[in-house]
């Protein structure tokens, strides 16, 4: 039933093995190996997200471990696109994994739904992937400030890297922030935006005050400003990593946490 | 026929001594080499740190006396020191030890600074050096190929090479640490000294994009920036400059630090906070220690560099070890490979003794019963089948064992068993010949030894 969903799972796990042998060892082929993988894992995704409606009972969109899914997913062509204009060796291994977690974990969590929440027409589809891809490019943003922090620390500290995995330099790792960050507000402003036309064509008004809503509006306020800040220049690479670190794990919780805290 | 390998290297010889071997025209010097009747073929190494000849031979002793012998007289030039303290400088390593010590050095494993990258490179050249002069043969050249893939197993599959080791280079590999690229980034050099020019160098070597050299005699700025291509300023222009750069190299005399903390703040604010890299090799330091504490400044003392390179150095240490396994699996590779080399001339005699008996045998029965020319056929083959299929396992285990010592013990043995060395080879053909004869028919037989052995066999009949 989820034959692409296995496949992808496979391919991202493979990757993921491949992506640190290819690092610690080092093994130049190995990562090239894994960055096809990564490539053909995201396309048997593309083709198990395509063929979900024919699955009996059709998970739901809505679901948690779809919505991960499918964010991951985004996040793995995302930072493919990127890994064509910028050296980013490192994003790898992470992405690999969380990838096939979330892949094998939406298999399992997609046989045992029953209730789900009824996606039809195209405003629903949209603000799911619009919300998920804006979150997977501020996830992306989030893994290159926690990179950038690591390294930073490192450097400040005037060490020599003991361990054998090479991160991206600061600047690479200051550019992914800075256009997954744009990318990301976009899309998630995009997300909030459709989700808003949703609720109106479901329950006649733009805003009905839930937690998810109310938490999400802050979040998306929350990235304005540092979107502001960023381009007005008013941050260092630093401030702008950590802003982007604590920037996800809020929109994380706004998004995921208080519905299951709720 | 066995590797050996003589010479001598920074570590058992000072340079005095290293430099009176160093030879111009290795072509020259190998064809005077292998003139020699103890030597096969022969390559040379001849870099700043060792002299060394890789041979091969069939007596080792006559050979290490013939190339003692050339490395004194016809090797060196100038005084040398006494014949035996000479030999004491000396290395000889012998089969199985050559060849290790071989793929050590190619690997840069034996170099004196671990994991350095010029090394293979020299070896490639002693490699054509030796084959453009006609010394070079199936051996050597074979070892020599495995040296260079052990090279490059040892560089990609450890980190022996990956962390640089000098000042200079330490500087470049933070830059790249900090920089996606260094093609688009503005160098600021502070001073026009031997440091600077080193560090330039290894900056220029790795795309470095602008130069900008400021000094406070303008003229020797301008003659560096004229070697590589820069401009050049006065101190005075300094905070013009700043805002501008992305690398500031600094290395200048005089009392207390030109560069403070206020002045890279401004600059850096200049930059909208882009990171700006700052290496002091000045002593006193010439940029305030401070500076490091601001967030998008990295500053780096001659100490810091110093540490990390030795940090590096012990690095390289630690991923020596797993670069001796790569070479211990690629010397017994290539021991396999030799012992199968030499396992064919038995090989083969082998084979020719097998078919002389079975074309003797074959002709006498086909003699005696009068077969047609069909029947010949099937005999023929039906022989040349039971032979191939019993020399089979022999062959194998002859031309398969890797073990150096063990697959030359074989050889040996295969050869007194089957008595490929004995001259009345042919004779005991016959003698053999005259055993099945008399097994089958009774009659005569000839010969001693084997004679006794098939009246053995044939009593029961």
């Amino acid at each position: 039933m989820y034959v692409f969903e296995h496949i992808a799972a496979a391919l991202y796990l493979a990757a993921g093995v491949g992506a640190v042998l290819g690092l610690v060892l080092p093994a130049p082929g190995a990562l090239v190996g894994a960055r096809w993988g990564l490539a053909l894992g995201a396309a048997a995704q593309t083709a198990a997200f395509a063929t979900l409606h024919r699955l009996d009972p059709a998970p739901s969109l809505t679901d948690l471990a779809q919505v991960t899914a499918i964010i991951t997913w985004l996040g793995v062509i995302f930072a493919l696109l990127l890994q064509s204009r910028i050296k980013l060796p490192g994003f790898m291994p992470p992405l690999a994994f969380l990838a096939f977690l979330a892949a094998f974990g939406a298999t399992l969590s997609s046989s045992n739904t029953s209730a789900t929440t009824e996606i039809v027409g195209g405003l629903p589809h949209a603000h799911i992937l619009l919300a998920s891809a804006g979150l997977a490019a501020l996830g992306l943003a989030g893994l290159a400030g926690c990179f950038f922090l690591l390294e930073h620390r490192r450097l400040k500290s005037r060490r020599s890297p003991m361990r054998k995995i090479t991160l991206p330099s600061l600047e690479a790792l200051d550019r992914v922030n800075r256009v997954a960050l744009t990318l990301g507000f976009l899309l998630l402003t995009l997300g909030v935006l459709t989700g808003a036309l949703w609720l109106e064509a479901r329950a006649g008004q733009l805003y009905s005050g839930s937690l998810h809503e109310t938490w999400t509006v802050v979040a998306w306020m929350i990235y304005l400003g540092l979107v502001a800040m960023r381009f007005a220049g008013r941050q260092s690479a630093r401030q702008a990593a950590a802003s982007a670190v604590a920037g996800f794990a809020f929109l994380l919780f706004a998004v995921v946490g208080v519905g299951l805290v709720s | 026929m066995k590797v050996l390998l003589v010479g001598m290297n920074h570590r058992t010889a000072p340079v005095e001594v290293r430099e009176r071997f160093a030879v111009a025209e290795i072509g020259t010097v190998l064809r005077k080499l292998v003139d020699r009747p103890e030597i096969g073929e022969a390559v040379m190494l001849s870099t700043c740190n060792r002299v060394e000849i890789m041979v091969t031979a069939e007596n080792s002793d006559a050979a290490r006396h013939a190339l003692f012998d050339f490395f004194v007289r016809d090797l060196s030039t100038g005084e040398l020191p006494a014949p035996a303290r000479v030999r004491e400088m000396m290395y000889w390593r012998e089969g199985r030890e050559a060849i290790e010590h071989f793929f050590r050095v190619a690997s840069a494993i034996d170099s004196m600074v671990i994991g350095e990258p010029q090394i293979l490179g020299q070896v490639k050249d002693a490699y054509r050096a030796a084959v453009d002069a006609g010394v070079c043969g199936p051996v050597l050249s074979r070892l020599c190929q495995r040296g260079f893939a052990t090279a490059k197993r040892v560089k990609n599959e450890t980190g022996i090479s990956q962390r640089p080791v000098s000042v200079a280079r330490v500087a470049v590999d933070l830059a790249k640490q900090i920089f996606e690229s260094l093609e688009s980034k503005t160098a600021l050099l502070i001073g026009a000294g031997e440091m600077i020019e080193a560090a330039l160098v290894a900056l220029d070597d790795h795309g470095l994009g602008t130069r900008r050299v400021v000094n406070r005699t303008q003229a020797n700025a301008m003659a560096l920036a004229d070697r590589f291509g820069g401009t050049a300023h006065g101190l005075d222009e300094l905070d013009a400059l700043l805002p501008e750069t992305d690398m500031v190299l600094s290395c200048v005399g005089g009392e207390g630090p030109i560069l403070t903390r206020e002045r890279i703040e401004a600059a850096l604010g200049r930059r909208r906070n882009r990171p700006l890299f700052l290496i002091d090799i000045g002593v006193p330091r010439n940029i305030h220690p401070d500076v490091h504490e601001l967030d998008s400044a990295f500053l780096y003392d001659l100490d810091d560099l110093q540490e990390v390179a030795a940090a590096n150095v012990q690095q390289r240490h630690r991923e020596s070890e797993r670069a001796e396994r790569i070479v211990d699996e690629e010397r017994a590779n290539f021991e396999g490979w030799l012992v199968a080399l030499q396992a064919v001339p038995t090989i083969r005699d082998l084979r020719d003794r097998a078919d002389t008996i079975r074309l003797a045998e074959v002709s006498r029965f086909a003699g005696r019963m009068r077969l047609d020319e069909g029947q010949q056929e099937t005999l023929e083959q039906l022989t040349r089948s039971i032979v191939n299929k019993i020399m089979h396992a022999p062959i194998s285990q002859l031309r398969d064992e890797t073990d150096r010592e063990a697959g030359l013990a074989r050889l040996e043995e295969a050869r007194s068993l089957f008595a490929l060395d004995s001259e009345t080879g042919a004779d005991s053909d016959s003698d053999v010949s005259s055993d099945s004869d008399s097994g089958s028919n009774s009659g005569s037989n000839s010969g001693s030894i084997s004679n006794s052995d098939s009246a053995e066999e044939g009593d029961p009949t």
